[in-house]
C-alpha cells in the first residue's frame, strides 16, 4: 500500500511539475533565449579552451598546421622555466594583497559611504572614478607617476628630502608599486558591491540595535557585515579570478619586467608563449591556469557550502 | 525628381571608379612625422598614376607590430605589404606559406636595384624570393662632443676596450652619465653583446653557433663577450633608471645631452631628435661616431658592423598591384627623396648619392666596405632565441647574471629550436 502510495505521489509530483514547467512557458522562453548565449559561449569560450588544449601538446610555431606532436613536452618546459615560478608567486601576491588589503579597504570605505548626502556621493565617485578608467590608460598613468626622472613619485621625494628610487626599475620595490596600483583601481568597484549590499539592509534592524545601545562597532561586526554576506562572497570571487587573470596594467607599467621579475602567470604566456612564438608553449600554460582556476571556483564553492551548513 | 536623379547620378559616379580600384595595405612602422608625410605624399603621387590602385598606409608601433605580425597575417584583415627586418623570422613566415614569392612579378628593373645582397636578404632557404630590400642600417657608437670635452675624454683614447673602459670611468668621475640604454626594451642592450660577439667570434664563429656546432653560443669566444660586458656594467655606466626606460627614453636622453653616449643604430639621428624635450636634440657640429673599440685576439674582422638590411614583404594575397606600388615606393627618385632628409640609408643604386647628411653618408660607407655586415641578432637568429639574446643582455647590463649562464641559456635556446 505504502509502495502504491509513493508511486501515486511520484507521479503526481513529475506530473505538476509538468505542467509548472508549462504554465509557466519556461519552454518555450528557454529554446527563445538559450541558443544565442550558448552559441557565443561555445564559440568564444569552449572551441578557443579546446584548441588550446590541443596545441599545447604540440611544438607549433602560429604558422602554418599544427603536426608535431610532442607530448606533455610543453608541459615540462612551463613546469622547469627559470620564469614560471616567479610569475605564479606574483599571481599569490596579487590573490593575497587583494584579500588582505583590497576588500578591507574596500568595506571601510563602503561603510563610511553608504548614508546619502551630496559630499557622500562626490566620494564614492571619485573612489569609483579608476575602476572606469581603461587598465591600459591608468598603466600608462602610473608609469608617469613612478616615472624616476620626470614623475609625480620622485617630485614627492625632492620636496620631503628623500632619494626616490626608480620604482619600475627596480627589482624589488616593482611589486609592491604594481599592488598600489591595483588597489587603487579596483578597491572601488569592491566598495560599489558592498555599498549596495549595505542600503539594502533595513534601516528599522540598525535603528532598534541603536536604540537597545548597541556600539557602533558592534553594529558594524554583527549586523552589517553578516548581513551583506553574499555580496562579500560575490567580492571574494571576483578578487580572487581577477588577481589570476591580471595582465593589461602590467603591461603598460612595467611589461614583465625588469628581468622578468613582475610577470603574472598571463603576461608570462603572452611574452613566452605568443611574442616568442612558442603557441604550444602558451597553450600548455593556459591550461594549467584554466586547471587552477577551476580547482579555485570548485574549492571555494565547497568552502562556502561548508560555512553554510554551520 | 530631376534633382534627385542628379544626385543619384553624382553618386553612382561616385561610387563606380571606387568599386574598381584595388587596395593596397601597406603597414609600416614609421613614427616620425614628416617621414609620414613624404610616405603619404609618395603614395599621392602613385594613386595619381595609378588612378584604379588604392594604397593605404596602416600604422603599427614597433613593439606592438612585433606581437601583432602573426596573427595578422594569417586574418583576413592581413596587409598587402609589411615591414621586415629579413632574417630568422622572415624565414618562418615563408616556410610556414603565409608570404608571396614575387620573383616572377617583380620586374629586372626593380631587383637590379637593391644589388646582390638585396635580392638575397629576401630571399627565403626555398630559393623563393618574397620582398623587396628597402634600406640598410648600422648600429654606432654616437656620442656627445661636449659632454667629451666637459669630461676630458680623447674620443681616440676611447679605440681599444681598455681605453673605453677608461674612458667610461673618467665620466663617471666627472659625475656625467656615461651611457644611455633602454634596457626596458632589451634590444637596446642586445646591442652591445651583438657588438662584442661580432668583435670576439666574427663571421666564420656567429654562424657556426647559430647552427649548433661545437659548444655553440656557450663557446669561449661568447662566454668572453659576456665578461666583457660584465667588465662595463660593473663601472654601472648607464643612466639611473635604466631597467626601466624604454629606447625612446634613452633616445631622448641622450638628445638632451645627459648622456656622453648612445649605442645605437643610424636611425637615432632622427629619433634623438625627435624623442629630446626641444626637439633638436643634439646640434650637427656637437655629434660625432665612434668606431665602436677593438679587442686584442678578437676573430672579428675591424671593418665589421652590425645592423639591418629592412625592406617589405609580400602576403599572400597580396595583388600585381602591391608589387606595382613597391616598385614605384623603392624606385631611385623616391628612395632618394628618404636619402634627403636622412631618414634612412636606401639600398635603392643611386638614391644614395644625395645624401648631405655626414653621419649617413660615413655609414654608407662602412656597411659597403664591411667584410661582414652581421644582420640585428634578435632578428637573425628568429624570436625564440633571439629573445633570449634580448633577455639576457639586459640581464648582463644590470649586472645580474654571469657571462657563463648568460652563454648557456642562449645555446639552450638554439639546441631547443633546432
Amino acid at each position: 500500500m505504502a509502495s502504491i502510495a509513493t508511486g501515486a505521489d511520484l507521479g503526481v509530483a513529475t506530473r505538476s511539475r509538468k505542467r509548472r514547467l508549462i504554465e509557466r512557458n519556461s519552454l518555450p522562453a528557454l529554446l527563445l533565449f538559450l541558443p544565442p548565449a550558448l552559441i557565443l559561449f561555445t564559440l568564444f569560450v569552449v572551441l578557443p579552451m579546446v584548441d588550446a588544449a590541443t596545441f599545447s601538446f604540440f611544438d607549433w610555431n602560429g604558422y602554418g598546421p599544427i603536426t608535431d606532436f610532442v607530448g606533455f613536452e610543453n608541459y615540462a618546459d612551463v613546469l622547469t622555466h627559470r620564469n614560471f615560478g616567479t610569475a605564479v608567486r606574483n599571481s599569490l601576491i596579487v590573490v593575497a594583497v587583494s584579500l588582505v588589503v583590497q576588500l578591507p579597504l574596500a568595506m571601510w570605505c563602503a561603510i563610511a559611504l553608504s548614508e546619502r548626502g551630496v559630499h557622500i556621493n562626490v566620494l564614492r565617485t571619485l573612489f569609483f572614478l579608476p575602476f572606469m578608467l581603461a587598465e591600459v590608460a591608468a598603466g600608462l598613468i602610473w608609469n608617469f607617476v613612478y616615472d624616476g626622472n620626470y614623475g609625480l613619485l620622485p617630485a614627492i621625494g625632492d620636496a620631503i628630502g628623500v632619494d626616490m628610487p626608480f620604482v619600475l626599475g627596480d627589482k624589488f620595490w616593482v611589486i609592491p608599486a604594481i599592488m598600489l596600483v591595483i588597489t587603487w583601481k579596483y578597491f572601488g568597484f569592491h566598495m560599489m558591491i558592498f555599498i549596495a549590499g549595505l542600503q539594502s539592509i533595513p534601516s528599522e534592524v540598525i535603528e532598534a540595535a541603536r536604540l537597545d545601545g548597541v556600539k557602533r562597532w558592534q553594529i558594524v561586526r554583527h549586523i552589517k557585515i553578516p548581513m551583506i554576506r553574499s555580496a562579500i562572497v560575490i567580492s571574494v570571487f571576483f578578487a580572487i579570478t581577477g588577481a589570476l587573470q591580471l595582465f593589461d596594467l602590467i603591461i603598460p607599467l612595467s611589461n614583465g619586467g625588469p628581468s622578468h621579475s613582475s610577470h603574472t602567470i598571463v603576461t608570462f604566456l603572452y611574452q613566452f608563449g605568443i611574442l616568442r612564438m612558442k603557441l604550444g608553449f602558451g597553450g600548455a600554460i593556459s591550461v594549467i591556469l584554466f586547471i587552477a582556476c577551476v580547482i579555485v571556483a570548485l574549492a571555494y564553492r565547497r568552502i562556502l557550502f561548508k560555512v553554510e551548513q554551520n | 525628381m530631376k534633382r534627385f536623379a542628379l544626385a543619384a547620378m553624382l553618386g553612382l559616379a561616385a561610387i563606380l571608379p571606387a568599386q574598381a580600384q584595388t587596395v593596397v595595405k601597406h603597414l609600416h612602422i614609421t613614427s616620425i612625422p614628416a617621414e609620414v608625410e613624404l610616405m603619404n605624399s609618395i603614395a599621392a603621387d602613385f594613386m595619381a598614376a595609378n588612378p584604379d590602385i588604392k594604397v593605404e598606409l596602416p600604422f603599427l608601433e614597433n613593439e606592438a607590430f612585433k606581437a601583432k605580425l602573426t596573427t595578422l597575417l594569417q586574418s583576413a584583415d592581413a596587409p598587402d605589404v609589411f615591414h621586415s627586418w629579413g632574417g630568422g623570422v622572415f624565414y618562418e613566415q615563408a616556410a610556414a606559406g603565409v608570404l608571396r614569392p614575387i620573383e616572377d612579378v617583380l620586374s629586372d628593373e626593380a631587383k637590379a636595384n637593391v644589388g646582390t645582397a638585396g635580392v638575397s636578404a629576401f630571399t627565403a632557404p626555398d630559393g623563393h624570393m618574397y620582398g623587396v630590400a628597402r634600406d640598410v642600417s648600422e648600429v654606432v657608437l654616437w656620442y656627445n662632443k661636449t659632454l667629451f670635452e666637459q669630461a676630458g675624454v680623447d674620443p681616440a683614447s676611447m679605440a681599444t676596450w681598455d681605453g673605453f673602459l677608461a674612458g667610461v670611468q673618467k665620466f663617471k668621475d666627472a659625475g656625467i652619465t656615461p651611457i644611455a640604454i633602454g634596457a626596458k626594451d632589451k634590444w637596446p642592450a642586445h646591442f652591445w653583446w651583438s657588438k662584442l660577439v661580432v668583435r670576439l667570434a666574427g663571421k666564420d664563429g656567429f654562424e657556426a653557433a647559430a647552427r649548433g656546432e661545437g659548444d655553440g653560443f656557450a663557446g669561449e669566444d661568447f662566454v668572453k663577450a659576456g665578461e666583457y660586458f660584465l667588465q662595463l656594467s660593473e663601472l654601472e655606466p648607464w643612466q639611473e633608471g635604466f631597467l626601466a626606460a624604454s629606447y625612446g627614453d634613452a633616445s631622448g636622453l641622450f638628445g638632451d645631452g645627459k648622456a656622453a653616449m648612445h649605442l645605437m643604430g643610424d636611425w637615432d639621428y632622427g629619433a634623438m631628435k625627435d624623442n629630446s624635450a626641444d626637439k633638436d636634440g643634439i646640434p650637427d657640429d656637437e655629434l660625432g661616431i665612434l668606431p665602436f673599440p677593438t679587442i686584442e685576439g678578437g676573430k672579428g674582422d675591424p671593418t665589421d658592423t652590425l645592423g639591418g638590411l629592412g625592406g617589405v614583404l609580400f602576403s599572400k594575397n597580396a595583388s600585381d598591384a602591391a608589387v606595382k606600388w613597391i616598385e614605384f615606393f623603392n624606385s631611385t627618385e623616391n628612395q632618394a627623396k628618404y636619402a634627403k632628409d636622412a631618414y634612412y640609408i636606401p639600398i635603392a643604386k643611386g638614391a644614395a648619392d644625395v645624401m648631405t647628411n655626414p653621419f649617413k653618408v660615413q655609414i654608407g660607407q662602412n656597411i659597403s666596405g664591411a667584410h661582414w655586415h652581421a644582420l640585428f641578432f634578435d632578428q637573425a637568429l628568429g624570436p625564440n632565441v633571439g629573445g633570449v639574446v634580448n633577455d639576457v643582455s639586459a640581464e648582463l647590463a644590470g649586472n645580474s647574471i654571469s657571462a657563463e649562464e648568460a652563454a648557456e641559456m642562449i645555446k639552450e635556446a638554439v639546441d631547443d629550436s633546432l
